[in-house]
């Protein structure tokens, strides 16, 4: 945070072009400066931004600033995170003007949408495809900080908001499934419930505040307020926490492997490009491989093969393979959910980096036994 | 305490009295309750008395009910409880099967007396015109009279589902003689009731409680009963089957089958045992009286053929409809040409009883045309969708000079101070 008011370059009185001379105008009058330090909170700058100091000078500042090679596809996942969630939270306010939460009029709503409301189909494909990713790459990015050992201190904040993360795009991606209504997405809700109480003490809370095990009006009401509002704010508050976090300790790569540095224009330029390649992949997905409709959902006939989404399909198979009450496999989930938590932190703060090996290879195991799984529920999958 | 106690006792005394007495005021003469069982009634007098069962009975019917006695129709005397009194007076006794229309005919073919009740009083004419009035007439005492359907002494209303006349009881009232093994070898006559058992008239009444649905009666006629003769029977059979009937007059089989003494429905659907149509049955039949390889014979299989085209076509489209669904695409239209195509499809198997195939091309055709329409329609305006998904290479085109730009701004570095 340098001091010097005045920039060395560029005298007063030299010509300005028409941009700057439209800050300066605003600059006598409003405080730019402190407008711009408003982005600091959200990522997008990571030095602090001296709000005294002329726009102008601060933008130079910053984009001279060295910087840790940012655009490198570990970083990138964080980032692609929130890029995602802008658009989804966009893509969303637009579905919502024309959505009406309710079991007559959802799916016709959300089929209306597509098939009448100009360019809704982009929109409403651009939101499910988005969802698709921002799942993927959440759950990317707490794989990555796990097997980059990113737990370790003073890191175990990041590690546990980035399990939250995690935790909160698959809530929303859960209530924003059953939203439109459609046979396929409200038999994956019914069977995903399924799943949610067999978890001890969480299920039957959990199911109190949907309002019961039945799928109708009401929870359909209650999962849209959740997943317009609630979830995104604290999504968004998390996002908010990981970011701030991340300015106090740094990221990660230049304390773990050395500094490839960059200058702060150098790594705006790659955002662009990242941002346009990823808006580019969605709207080739969106365009070439749209979802289809599978007509409105009837609570009194099941149809064959019902399965819950796919990130739970691991949970779904334990509970139609394994005997026994649900309960118990239920307990075996939670404690497995809780043990991915706290056991990466507990083994960090009472083993050191000799165990960090062996937690990898317990990783590994993990992951092939839920992949496992996974393929087990996708084809045992069916009437329970 | 002594007094206190007492005063209870009184209380107590007291309460217990009023309930006992409770019941006695509740208790109306007329009020509502359930007739007293009488042995001795108006309608059959002192008869009930030693004919309990028979009284019971008769009871039942709305006969009781209407100046009808026992000794209307057995005569005697009702009044008197000694027997050799009471069967004296005209009194008849049993009263014999031969007798029984003539003695019910005495009441129900009097306008007079029927007409307060607004019921038919030719059911005696019409009884001796059936096949069991004129038998009867031959001294055949084993055809039904009016008691073996109504009921001897337990007569109801028609419109009482208890009745033997109900509809739905109606198959097994005739069905008593008409389906009773023994009777129907002895007298060389078909089993009617259990043909009728597996028909589709049958099914609609029981399985699907149609009361619409034909029975023994809608055919052969209510006190009139005979079969219809060869010639009639499409008159029967259309009184429902009204478009199918007209087809079949306006065909070629019509006269052919008067000609040679076929009877017109009956000779493929079956007459008792009519069955649900089966579209594929007009393949198989024609050949159970043309030749097989004849002119005639073949007609059958060509308008199968034609209108299993048609049913394919219309099965394709469905699925094309479908598909634009998932999109989806605006298809209500389309939805409601296939309704309008189904019934094309409906009416050529009205038209197949005129056995002219150019004519059940005509609708066969029309529905085919219906899915085959779809099917270009819908096909097209997926093409269209192609064609606008294909405008993703322009927007890849765009999308790649710019980050051509891009990566050029990124290389030169800040812009070069003057």
């Amino acid at each position: 945070m340098s001091a010097t008011p005045q920039d060395p370059h560029r005298g007063p009185g030299s010509a300005t072009p028409l941009r700057w001379a439209i800050v300066e105008w605003l600059e006598k009058r409003i405080n730019v400066t402190e407008l711009f330090s408003l982005l600091t909170h959200f990522g997008l700058v990571y030095t602090p931004v001296d709000t005294r100091r002329p726009l102008r000078e601060v933008m130079r500042e910053i984009g001279e600033t060295p910087l840790v090679s940012y655009a490198r596809w570990p970083h990138v996942l964080g980032l692609l995170a929130a890029l995602l969630f802008g658009l989804e939270a966009f893509t969303g306010i637009l579905l919502a003007f024309y959505y009406h939460p309710t079991a007559e009029a959802a799916y016709d709503s959300t089929a209306g949408i597509v098939r009448d409301v100009p360019a809704g189909w982009f929109i409403h494909q651009m939101h499910v495809w988005g969802a698709y990713l921002l799942v993927a790459v959440v759950l990317l990015r707490v794989a990555r900080l796990f097997w980059d050992r990113l737990y370790h201190a003073p890191r175990e904040v990041l590690w546990v908001s980035g399990m939250l993360l995690g935790f909160l795009v698959l809530q929303l991606d859960f209530t924003g499934r059953l939203l439109p209504w459609d046979v396929k997405s409200y038999w994956a809700a019914v069977r995903g419930l399924e799943v949610v109480w067999s978890l001890p003490v969480i299920g039957p809370i959990l199911s109190f505040l949907v309002g019961g095990r039945i799928i109708n009006d009401d929870v359909l009401l209650r999962f849209y307020v959740l997943h317009i509002v609630v979830l995104p704010a604290l999504y968004l508050g998390a996002i908010w926490f990981t970011f701030a976090t991340m300015r106090r300790i740094g990221l990660s790569q230049a304390t773990e492997r050395g500094v490839a540095t960059t200058t702060f224009r150098k790594h705006i330029i790659d955002l662009v490009t990242i941002t346009l390649a990823l808006f580019t992949g969605l709207v080739t997905l969106a365009t070439l491989v749209p979802f289809r409709f599978h007509g409105p959902a009837d609570p009194y006939t099941t149809p064959a093969g019902t399965r819950p989404p796919w990130y739970m399909l691991a949970a779904y198979a334990l509970l139609q393979n394994v005997p026994g009450p649900a309960f118990l496999v239920g307990t075996v989930l939670l404690v497995v959910a809780l043990a991915l938590v706290f056991l990466p932190m507990w083994s960090a703060r009472h083993h050191e980096a000799v165990d960090d090996k062996r937690l990898r290879q317990v990783g590994i195991a993990f992951a092939a036994l839920w992949l496992v799984l996974t393929v087990v529920g996708q084809l045992t999958g069916g009437h329970k | 305490v002594t007094p206190r106690a007492g005063g209870t006792r009184t209380l107590v005394l007291a309460l217990l009295a009023t309930l006992a007495l409770a019941p006695a005021a509740f208790a109306q003469p007329d009020g509502g309750s359930p007739a007293p069982l009488r042995i001795v009634t108006p309608a059959s007098g002192r008869c009930g008395m030693c004919h309990p069962g028979d009284r019971v009975a008769f009871e039942k019917s709305p006969h009781a009910r209407e100046e009808v006695h026992c000794t209307s129709c057995h005569g005697g005397d009702d009044t008197t409880m000694d027997k050799a009194q009471a069967h004296s007076k005209g009194f008849t006794g049993h009263v014999s099967k031969a007798a029984v229309p003539k003695m019910c005919a005495s009441c129900h073919s009097d306008e007079k007396r029927m007409r307060p009740y607004d019921l038919q009083v030719d059911q005696f004419e019409l009884y001796q015109t059936s096949r069991h009035g004129i038998l009867l007439a031959k001294g055949d005492t084993q055809v039904a009279v009016c008691s073996d359907c109504h009921g001897a002494h337990d007569i109801l209303a028609a419109s009482d589902p208890a009745s033997r006349i109900f509809p739905t009881n109606i198959p097994r009232t005739c069905g008593t003689c008409h389906g009773d093994t023994t009777l129907v070898r002895q007298r060389h006559i078909k089993n009617a009731y259990r043909d009728y058992l597996t028909s589709v008239h049958a099914h609609q009444l029981f399985d699907r409680g149609n009361l619409r649905a034909p029975t023994c009666v809608s055919c052969h006629g209510v006190h009139g009963a005979a079969p219809p003769e060869v010639g009639d029977v499409t008159k029967v059979c259309g009184r429902c089957h009204t478009a199918e009937r007209r087809a079949f007059i306006a065909g070629p089989h019509a006269a052919g089958m008067a000609r040679n003494n076929v009877p017109e429905c009956i000779a493929c659907h079956g007459e008792h045992g009519i069955q649900p149509s089966v579209t594929e049955r007009l393949g198989s039949s024609c050949v159970k009286c043309h030749e097989k390889g004849d002119k005639f014979e073949q007609m059958g299989p060509k308008m199968l053929a034609d209108y299993q085209s048609a049913v394919t076509e219309i099965a394709k489209a469905e699925k094309v409809i479908a598909e634009a669904d998932g999109v989806p695409m605006a298809t209500e239209d389309y939805h409601a040409r296939i309704e309008e195509a189904r019934t094309y499809l409906r009416e050529a198997m009205t038209a197949a009883h005129s056995v002219q195939p150019e004519t059940v091309a005509g609708f066969t055709l029309r529905a085919k045309s219906v899915g085959t329409e779809i099917q270009t329609e819908l096909h097209r305006k997926f093409g269209d969708r192609r064609t606008s998904q294909a405008m993703i290479l322009v927007f890849w085109f765009y999308v790649a000079v710019t980050v051509g730009i891009l990566r050029r701004l990124r290389e030169r570095g800040p812009k070069a101070k003057k």
